[in-house]
């Protein structure tokens, strides 16, 4: 068996200290077999098998690479990464970094940028993958990172209860204000003031936010723009739904509501009218709520805001810069990234495809909601982390914030007012243990 | 023994007798000081510098203990959690594990079955009782709401999905597991001279008064050394808030080791999170101390008067 890069690395050493050629005895030591690359995965189960059978695939069609699948699954799977960049000890090619963290390293300066590998390959970046992706694979101006799946976001929401409050099935919300009034129809309480059926409750500020018209971070002046007065619009929006749906409620209700991947989630079984969820909910409603009738329209904007907003955190594919094999890496990553492979893989896992030509397959154009949620992936407002290095600290506060605000009862300016203070000394200290003051 | 001592007279010998001690020694003394010492002094180093893991550390001297004292708003609700354990949770656990002890050293019929069945809980790992503990615990069709609304509780609380029973809920879940500290109690019940009760009987004291002044003084050494290790056990609150609840609601289950790990391997601020771990350290020291010093008064061993 050709060894592994983990392995060669504890030869390295000895091999200098010896005298010996590296690269001609350690790794190299293919003896005409074909170069193994190691490729990190964070997909399981049924995914991490589709993944495998295209793996197996590459394998069968490039005798020169063997490409060896490891499924690093879970929470662990995603620290292991960051172990391994600070022990120099990753594989050749990864999967398990989210596009959140991507800033994070490429700032880091431990992954390979690919501008140089798409140019020779002769792959146009900016035609294939859809705008989302263009801006959040970039790190200052540099391509890092490949996709092969993408997500969306918009609200599914349930018509038999639309019609029995007297909304209009076929006219769903289009501002967030009638968004607050559907929801208000829907909701349902028992006489002892618990909640028998809510309409919505809006999460995510960091989305909303950006429908709103808002930003987290400027990158024409470099600031962080936490109190941007649109993010504490949509903060304001959030927290007005407390006027119908007290938080405290709200939150003891939402502790009862069942698994989204199981027949009971809480749309399936009429506990929400609306459900704010991405392309993956065709699947679960097929699979888990056959007997639903719904209908789903994209984050309603206000006026001046984003419409057909949502936002892209999905898995990426990075190089890493200590890999041995970036060639063969690339390789792969290059076969992978094209057509035919994308659209099984999309297909077969029910995510809508990154590169724009895969939109046009008949499983996407044939089914209305993938083809309503292609549609929004391709839109100019679907948006993606803004690629600076502590977005992933800065995220989690944000829902912090949110937290604070909508169940917390503090006055949104405030938190938000607190959070730009709060994240803005975050940059300046990681700016400055980046060199980048 | 005649070897001996000529070895002992021979500076050689005694060189070598030295160094296949050493030899011998050398397993736990390297296994000390690569796997223990050496990542200790380094986390001192990292907890005055700025380090994601990944680039060099950088020196930036006690800014992390200054941020982590007057500008990390989750440091102090991550303390205030876990004192809350502390002072709630380790008596809790202390009068559940010796009131268990005292009913299971009766003499009564299938006693072996009932301590069996009352330390069994402790045998299953924490990620399992846990996941376990989140059925149970599920506001809408777990047992404990279901057992409650039986008897009448119209609104029983929603445990892990609010921010005031979230504690309180895991701290029954604590009690749950009494079973390993009830074993320890239950020997040291099993211990105590029967002279002294029969001599206290003599003296004409009830049920009550042997317990006080008999059986209570001669397992205080027992007592606390349960103390103190379910003292430095809930200092290090993780696993549990870990698998079921990741810190809320609105960050009321975030426990310091939580907060602690999220800082290193969320955050990547390892030298932040290093600097906590020390300042835990010194925290659970004092209160150590502070126990060890108190039990002068009230820990009793073998033939001490007090």
């Amino acid at each position: 068996m050709t060894p592994t890069y983990q392995q060669c690395r504890g030869v390295l050493p000895l091999s200098l200290l010896t005298g010996l050629g590296f690269m001609a005895m350690g790794c190299g030591a293919n003896k005409g077999g074909p170069t193994e690359i190691t490729y990190w995965t964070g997909w399981s189960g049924h995914e991490f098998g589709i993944q495998q059978g295209l793996v197996d695939q590459f394998n069968r069609t490039h005798p020169g690479i063997h490409v060896r699948l490891i499924s690093q699954f879970g929470n662990s799977g995603y620290q292991k990464v960051r172990i391994a960049f600070a022990g120099d000890a990753t594989p050749d090619l990864m999967s398990t970094v989210w596009a959140d963290e991507l800033a994070d390293y490429a700032q880091r300066g431990v992954l390979t940028p690919l501008d140089d590998y798409l140019a020779r390959s002769k792959r146009d970046f900016d035609k294939e993958y859809v705008p989302a992706l263009r801006s959040s694979l970039r790190v200052d101006g540099k391509i890092y990172a490949l996709a092969v799946t993408t997500d969306t976001s918009f609200i599914v929401f349930n018509k038999q209860i639309f019609r029995e409050v007297g909304l209009d099935p076929n006219r769903p919300p289009t501002t967030p204000d009638e968004l607050l009034r559907a929801s208000k129809a829907c909701t349902n309480t028992r006489p002892d003031g618990g909640l028998i059926r809510y309409g919505f409750r809006p999460s995510d500020l960091r989305t909303w936010a950006h429908v709103f018209g808002g930003d987290w971070y400027d990158p024409s002046t470099k600031r962080i723009t936490a109190n941007d007065p649109h993010n504490v619009e949509a903060l304001k929006w959030m927290c007005a739904f407390n006027s119908f749906l007290d938080p405290r409620r709200a939150e003891a209700f939402q502790a009862t509501f069942g698994n989204e991947k199981t027949t009971s989630g809480p749309f399936f079984v009429g506990k929400i009218a609306m459900w704010q969820t991405g392309e993956w909910a065709g699947e679960y409603l097929k699979r888990y709520g056959p007997n639903v009738e719904y209908g789903y329209f994209p984050l309603p904007a206000p006026p001046g805001g984003r419409p057909n907003s949502s936002y892209v955190n999905g898995s990426v594919f990075v190089i890493p810069k200590a890999s041995s094999h970036k060639k063969e890496a690339w390789e792969f990553l290059n076969w992978l990234t094209q057509e035919e492979p994308v659209r099984i893989f999309c297909s077969t896992i029910g995510n809508v495809p990154p590169l724009v030509s895969v939109g046009e397959a008949p499983r996407f154009k044939n089914d209305p909601l993938f083809r309503f949620a292609v549609g929004l992936s391709r839109g100019k407002t679907g948006f993606g982390p803004p690629g600076i290095s502590m977005w992933s600290t800065y995220s989690s506060e944000i829902s912090r914030a949110e937290e604070k605000a909508t169940i917390g009862g503090e006055d949104p300016k405030a938190v938000l007012d607190d959070l730009q203070k709060r994240m803005e000394k975050e940059f300046a200290e990681t700016n400055e243990d980046l060199g980048r003051g | 023994m005649s070897r001996l001592s000529h070895h002992r007279s021979n500076s050689a010998g005694e060189r070598r007798a030295l160094r296949n001690g050493l030899l011998f020694a050398s397993p736990w003394l390297i296994g000390l000081t690569v796997f223990g010492l050496y990542p200790i002094l380094s986390s001192l180093y990292y907890s005055l510098c700025s380090y994601d893991g990944i680039r060099e550390p950088r020196w930036i001297g006690l800014h992390n203990y200054h941020k982590m004292f007057f500008e990390d708003e989750l440091f102090y609700k991550a303390l205030y959690n876990t004192l809350y354990m502390v002072v709630l949770g380790v008596p809790l656990s202390i009068l559940c594990g010796l009131s268990v002890a005292l009913l299971l050293n009766q003499k009564v019929k299938g006693i072996a079955v009932y301590r069996t069945i009352y330390y069994l809980p402790s045998v299953v790992p924490v990620v399992a009782s846990s996941i376990l503990w989140l059925w149970l615990l599920n506001p809408d069709i777990g047992l404990i709401n279901v057992g409650l609304q039986h008897l009448g509780i119209k609104n029983p609380p929603t445990w892990l999905g609010d921010p005031v029973w979230s504690k309180p809920a895991l701290l029954m879940m604590g009690i749950w597991g009494v079973g390993g500290g009830m074993v320890i109690y239950l020997a040291a019940l099993q211990n105590v001279s029967e002279t002294l009760y029969e001599a206290a009987s003599l003296d004409g004291a009830g049920s009550m008064l042997k317990f006080r002044n008999v059986t209570l003084p001669m397992i205080t050494p027992v007592i606390l050394f349960n103390l103190i290790t379910s003292l430095i056990g809930t200092f290090q609150y993780f696993t549990e808030a870990y698998v079921m609840t990741s810190g809320g609601p609105q960050d009321s289950t975030t426990f310091y080791a939580l907060r602690l790990f999220n800082s290193a391997f969320q955050d990547f601020h390892l030298g932040y999170a290093s600097a906590m771990a020390w300042v835990l350290f010194i925290l659970t020291l004092v209160c150590a101390l502070v126990v060890f010093k108190s039990s002068l008064r009230w820990v009793y061993y073998d033939g001490e008067v007090k």
